[in-house]
């Protein structure tokens, strides 16, 4: 599966539809990296603190392409860290019951 | 005084009455779910076995290993019929205390918190988003944007919600949450620039959605608290698993991010199922539920990529043909006056009021394939004919 594809598998999350794209927009300031280590940061947070399931469920539930190359949970503080091809890396903390996980 | 010709007083105080518009008064019902729903599975898991085995093997069987991803992927399934529970069960290491995330069923929320917000006054829905988040919109020709456009869909914004197979730097949505836009999601869609004039077109955006939660923190806020929506809904239904993630700013994310547990989901359903009250009390602004679930002028006018399940009010999915557009309705073996809201992965809330029945499913359908026209007539015939 391409980095393009897989990205668009987990960014169709927000929308019920895929593939209805037809203008051309403004790029953005995106890469797929940063995308995929916010992604994965941020989703197993909530996966793990307000779902509440397996860090194995978790794993297989926020595995996108490119795969990040670590995932670290820290559970005292109840945050993810997500790192890939060491400029890139994100964390994603649980805040509270009522508002989830947020990236920082 | 002088009576008038052939009219008692009291015929023209009623005549006065009719004239005016009839108040449509509360469902009547013998229980209300805040606390929990009354159970009934035991005795319809003997009278139904047949159809809720077919229910089950449609929305139950896996296939392969579970990092395949393979076929349907069901982790939860509630039937509430006629006030009680008549069928539930989970999958996939969900149970009933577990929350699932939402993804755009959160839409059918913002709506809902539209509706509330209108009702005390905060917001009216022709109101332009720049009353509210004036300071967050630097390209002025979007002032023309109204609460209205943004509950249809046509803002008109040029936003990109797929790319599936394109470059993700032009995904709006990828953007928004999880690249540049995630730290303040409202600004970042609030300048977009236009593709259409305001109201005159229909596109499916989460960026509509973002931007309609930014104008209720900013209209509920300083009245409410950061947790408006508990004050307004949560607490009223008893959803107490709702948990919100918000964006950077600490802005619900309203398009997506909403969790909770599936008989709290279908709390929310039983809310529309009778018209927007609560406890025999009228919480919605009355209509609302009604005007929610009409097909809306934009997407008859000038849809952008009409799918074939596309037949949208506001925020919710419609079982309605769409005039000008389609004739066929999107799931048609349910009766036409079901809708639902729904979410990626095979998220749903469906209300068929005719047959007073909410079903809702959570999921993680990763392959695609699953029908919710097939689900539901499923679905349908566990409770057909069922006191």
């Amino acid at each position: 599966m391409s980095a393009s594809r897989a990205l668009g598998v987990l960014a169709c999350a927000a929308a019920l539809s895929c593939g209805r794209g037809d203008t051309v927009q403004r790029p953005y300031d995106n890469n797929d990296l940063q995308l995929v280590t916010s992604y994965t940061a941020k989703d197993f947070c909530s996966c793990l603190f307000v779902m509440q399931m397996s860090e194995d469920y978790c794993r297989r539930w926020t595995a996108a392409s490119p795969a990040v190359a670590t995932v670290r949970v820290d559970y005292k503080e109840r945050s993810v860290q997500t790192a890939a091809a060491l400029l890139w890396g994100e964390k994603a903390r649980f805040v509270s019951e009522r508002d989830g996980c947020v990236l920082e | 005084m002088r009576r008038l010709r052939g009219m008692s007083p009291l015929f023209l105080a009623g005549a006065l009455a009719l004239a005016q518009p009839a108040r449509a008064e509360c469902p009547t019902r013998s229980t209300w779910p805040t606390e929990d729903w009354p159970d009934a599975k035991a005795e319809v898991a003997v009278a139904r076995a047949t159809q809720i085995k077919a229910l089950e093997d449609y929305a139950f069987t896996l296939e392969g290993r579970d990092e395949e991803r393979k076929g349907l992927r069901t982790d939860g399934v509630v039937l509430i019929h006629k006030g009680r529970v008549v069928y539930e069960r989970y999958g996939r290491g969900f149970d009933v205390g577990k929350r699932h995330l939402s993804w755009s069923m959160s839409k059918s929320f913002t709506s809902a918190l539209t509706g509330l917000a209108v009702k005390r006054g905060a917001v009216s829905l022709d109101d332009s988003i720049c009353e509210h988040v004036g300071g967050k919109v630097k390209v002025r020709d979007n002032c023309a944007i109204t609460v209205r456009h943004l509950l249809e869909f046509a803002s008109g914004l040029d936003w990109k919600e797929s790319y599936e197979g394109e470059s993700n730097q032009s995904s709006s949505v990828l953007a928004m949450l999880y690249g540049e836009g995630h730290e303040d999601m409202v600004s970042f869609v609030a300048n977009h620039p236009l593709r259409d004039a305001p109201g005159t077109s229909w596109d499916y955006s989460s960026g509509d959605t973002v931007l309609l939660s930014g104008v209720l923190d900013a209209a509920l806020r300083p009245s409410l608290g950061r947790d408006w929506p508990w004050v307004l809904l949560f607490e009223v239904l008893g959803m107490k698993s709702a948990t919100w993630e918000r964006d950077g700013q600490g802005v619900v994310v309203g398009s997506s991010y909403l969790y909770a547990t599936p008989r709290d989901l279908a709390k929310f359903g039983f809310f529309y199922l009778n018209d927007g009250c609560w406890a025999g009390e009228r919480v919605l602004p009355e209509g609302w539920v009604a005007d929610s679930t009409r097909v809306s002028e934009p997407i008859r006018r000038k849809p952008y990529n009409l799918g074939r399940e596309d037949s949208q009010g506001w925020q919710w999915w419609l079982n309605r043909p769409v005039p000008g557009q389609r004739e066929s309705l999107p799931w048609p073996n349910v009766p036409e006056d079901a809708y639902a809201a729904r979410g990626h992965w095979g998220q749903s809330i469906s209300i068929i009021p005719s047959k007073d029945l909410i079903v809702v499913r959570t999921a993680d359908d990763r392959a695609g394939g699953f029908s919710l026209d097939t689900f539901l007539k499923l679905a349908l015939a566990v409770v057909e004919d069922l006191p």
